[in-house]
């Protein structure tokens, strides 16, 4: 491995100057020691990250140019702040990322061991690490069980500035929370690039469901880089719904680390013009008893672009595991394209593991049937992809959230 | 030959010594363009052939390991150490009475006929094949199937032979395939005329005084409109080599109609790198099926592949891999189309045994242009004990909407409870154990000539042997 002290590999990108790090710490010289620390700390493993290679499996099939941090312009000035949701409970904190730095800082002293899920887009984590000015944090006390799900909305910024944000969730032993997550455009007519980092963690029996929706606008750029701990017995179930940016990279890592915890990550995406889905994600199991299961459908439309890139790895400790793994993937249109690296790396042998990934076109005798009832196209269409997706809608709990994917699918068809 | 690494197996098993130093035709150790104008000299090869090996050596020397993806036990092969030529009728020669007691075992467990024994166990260069075989030799002649080795292809067939030789793979496909391309000696180059379909499989040892199993060696077959032909190679007995570095590349063309099916059954020892390059093109409606069965060797990379090229066309592999100890089978299926109404089929079925690993490695391409193509892969992954390890690293892409692929992978372990019905049966552990792996691959296994799948069988029960307890 070839590392560059050099920062020509960055200076194409006029936001990235060497002296351009002093002026953002400035601004935020408010905040405590430890934190400054870490940034400087991130701003120098950036700097210090080997040269691109050609090849990186990581990123195979991707078509870099239009991901990689060089399309990153300047930092967002004043972006639109995050609008939260959630009513005040005790034992609960819901905040911005600012204002817990600012009234409850000591919550947050764990965040520069917290790993990224290192799927392959090492720069946009530590830049994130670095420059990150927005996000929530989530917290919940031991036993705490709330039904109504708490909201925030996020906004990718405009004029192709970037705007990086860490979300912490965190729930204690036996807490049970809903979260709803969504990322949405400052403005309609121009882009810019919205990244984030979430660390999830769940304690002993803790059980999480989250909504994401992303409908950032079609000029806009989202990346999204995820890692989950699961203690014992703890659930994690997560639908995300990909509907916005012109391109998208989501890396996503669930780790079992805890005997008996149960991970379900649901996706589904739908594709048109020329948007492109870069999705990679692990299930590592450390741990024996541990269940994790993985859906990712993605429809596309027009010349709409998947890359799906799952791994199940079980380690030689977690005996009786069970994970599945499943890619399905409708093509639309004669010019969509959908790419598939399911992977597993099995080392235990008390295991049940499968993956399957499969593509294919809308069943003609489907369309047929409601064409031939006057149905529109576009709309059988729609129809056709709602029914599609609706093994994963139906999981998402409530009728309250099952309408509301509907409806954002529906919507993004018009 | 191979440096020393921190696994303690033992590699030495099967890894025969002879004194070289005393043959005419040795190109030393090493490789350079000297090694490579040697053995083209060696060979009296025409210039064009001497151009394609330099070049291919300059590829070589240019290429770097494709360690970015693959596992990292590339990097102990010390390409300086491995002797490149060895020539024929100055091949190591041993007595029967040399070789080892348990080998001969082996040879008696498996049923290998008495006739083929010698010869596999190295004692003889040749397999007299002269009195069985001569019947279907001449029987082939009279049917205008050329049967000969690349030197004698391409010096006396060249009309035929060199327009597809290095085409379907080029020598920069990749590292060994370079290093292939340069140093090649040995294998069999196979053409059979239009409309002739053999009846009889076609198996390198058929052939006489010729050389057949070689460290580099490179074949080519050609089943010109509407020919059959099915082609074996290797044996289940175990191979002993001297030579720790195994490198070859076999090209199949398939024209318009024709039908190739390619058995591979190999059962190195496990000193042997075993980096294979292996591709089909397939004409309009012609079909192509790759058996492959990998057992032994310290690390084999092998992924046959078929482009499909023309309408129709259709292309299989059934592949069967067993990692034991100190093994790893990194083994999978490369399925290009690039016409419509194509199909593609793959099944692999993997064993892993003791601390063996097994992985598969796919890829399944069809671009939007085309319609009605059609794949479908699954991958079982069987784990026998609590250190095996297999890994799955599919990549497709799919463009279109009037093309469909699934893929399905899964991996168990042998299940206790039909061990336990089995063992009540009064079978013990390790035969209700060698039941079971014999069951969960044999859909694949019927699919290999009777003989083969009866030593297979047999193979299987004695890789078994001491898994379990």
């Amino acid at each position: 491995m070839v590392s560059t002290p050099s920062h020509s590999k960055h200076m194409d990108s006029q936001f990235l100057t060497p002296d351009f790090f002093e002026s953002f710490s400035a601004k935020r010289s408010w905040e405590p020691g430890w934190l400054a620390d870490f940034r400087k700390d991130s701003w120098d493993k950036f700097l210090s990250l080997p040269v691109k290679k050609n090849k990186d499996e990581r990123w195979r099939f991707s078509p870099r140019a239009r991901l990689g941090f060089s399309n990153f312009d300047q930092l967002a000035e004043s972006p639109k702040p995050s609008i939260l949701n959630g009513q005040k409970i005790d034992g609960i904190l819901f905040d911005t990322l600012d204002q817990t730095i600012l009234n409850a800082p000591s919550n947050l002293l764990d965040l520069p061991n917290m790993q990224g899920p290192n799927l392959g887009a090492d720069d946009t984590f530590l830049l994130g690490c670095c420059f990150s000015e927005s996000g929530v944090f989530l917290k919940s006390e031991k036993g705490i069980i709330e039904k109504k799900p708490f909201k925030h909305c996020h906004f990718a910024p405009k004029n192709n500035q970037s705007l990086f944000q860490t979300n912490i969730i965190s729930l204690e032993p036996f807490s049970e929370l809903t979260i709803i997550e969504i990322f949405e455009s400052e403005d309609m007519d121009t882009g810019g690039t919205l990244s984030n980092l979430s660390h999830v963690k769940l304690a002993e029996g803790a059980k999480l469901n989250r909504i994401l929706i992303q409908k950032v606008n079609q000029l806009s750029t989202f990346n999204h880089l995820e890692s989950i701990q699961l203690g014992r017995n703890s659930e994690f179930t997560n639908i995300s719904l990909q509907l916005g940016g012109a391109q998208s990279r989501s890396e996503s890592k669930g780790v079992i680390a805890g005997e008996g915890a149960s991970f379900n990550n649901f996706s589904l995406s739908l594709g048109n013009g020329e948007q492109l889905f870069d999705q990679r994600t692990v299930q590592h199991h450390i741990s024996p008893h541990g269940k994790s299961n993985l859906l990712y459908k993605n429809a596309l439309l027009d010349e709409s672009k998947s890359i799906f890139s799952g791994l199940i790895k079980v380690d030689p400790i977690a005996q009786n595991t069970d994970a599945y793994q499943t890619n399905r993937n409708l093509l639309l249109s004669a010019n969509a394209e959908a790419d598939s690296l399911p992977g597993l790396e099995i080392l235990a042998n008390e295991v049940k593991c499968s993956h399957g990934a499969t593509t294919s076109k809308i069943d003609n005798q489907e369309l047929f049937y409601l064409l031939s009832r006057g149905i529109h196209r576009n709309v059988a269409e729609k129809l056709i992809v709602l029914g599609f997706f609706d093994e994963i809608i139906r999981e998402a709990g409530t009728q309250e959230n099952i309408e509301l994917l509907r409806d954002e699918i529906s919507h993004h068809f018009n | 030959m191979i440096k020393p690494s921190n696994i303690e197996i033992d590699r030495e098993k099967g890894n025969f010594h002879y004194p070289t130093s005393k043959y005419a035709f040795d190109a030393g150790i090493g490789l350079s363009e000297d090694v490579v104008k040697y053995i083209s000299d060696v060979k009296k090869e025409d210039d064009w052939i001497l151009d394609f090996r330099l070049k291919a050596h300059s590829i070589f020397e240019k290429k770097p390991m494709p360690t970015h993806w693959a596992t990292k036990d590339l990097e102990n092969i010390d390409f300086d150490v491995i002797r490149y030529y060895l020539a024929q009728g100055q091949k190591p020669s041993r007595t029967w009475e040399e070789v080892p007691d348990d080998i001969k075992n082996t040879f008696e467990r498996l049923g290998i006929p008495e006739q083929e024994r010698k010869f596999l166990a190295g004692v003889e260069a040749q397999f007299d094949s002269e009195a069985a075989y001569s019947h279907m030799k001449e029987d082939l002649e009279k049917q205008g199937v050329i049967f000969v080795g690349p030197t004698e292809g391409l010096r006396d067939h060249p009309e035929i032979f060199k327009k597809w030789f290095g085409k379907v793979i080029p020598s920069s496909d990749n590292k060994f395939s370079a290093l292939n391309s340069a140093v090649f000696s040995g294998g069999s180059f196979i053409y059979v005329p239009p409309g002739v379909k053999l009846a009889q499989p076609l198996q390198a040892y058929f052939r006489i005084n010729a050389e057949n199993f070689g460290q580099f060696e490179r074949t080519l077959i050609i089943a010109d409109e509407g020919a059959e032909i099915t082609y074996m190679e290797g044996c289940t007995a175990p191979k002993f080599e001297t030579s720790t570095l195994h490198s070859a590349v076999v090209e199949l063309v398939a024209l318009k109609g024709a039908k190739i099916q390619y058995i591979t059954v190999q059962n190195w020892s496990n000193n042997v790198y075993n980096l294979v390059t292996k591709r089909a093109m397939a004409d309009e409606e012609a079909e192509v099926r790759w058996i492959d069965c990998n057992i032994g060797s310290r690390l084999t990379m092998k992924y046959p592949g078929v482009v499909l090229k023309g309408r129709k066309a259709r292309g299989e592999v059934l592949s069967i891999a067993l990692a034991n100890d100190g093994q790893h089978q990194d083994t999978g299926a490369k399925m290009v189309h690039a016409a419509n109404e194509t199909s593609s089929n793959v099944i692999a079925k993997s064993v892993s045994i003791g601390e063996g690993r097994s992985s598969y490695r796919g890829l399944v391409q069809i671009p939007g242009h085309l319609k009605h193509c059609r794949n479908n892969t699954e991958c079982d992954a069987l784990l026998i004990n609590s250190e095996s390890q297999t890994d799955t690293y599919p990549a497709i892409t799919i463009k279109g909407d009037d093309n469909s692929v699934q893929h399905e992978a899964s991996v168990s372990k042998v299940s206790e409870e039909q061990i336990f019905y089995m063992q009540q049966r009064g079978l013990n552990e390790a035969e209700a154990m060698s039941l079971y792996v014999n069951g969960f691959v044999n859909d694949l296994i019927r699919e290999f000539p009777m003989e083969y799948s009866v030593e297979l069988k047999r193979l299987i029960d004695l890789e078994m042997e001491g898994s379990v307890g």
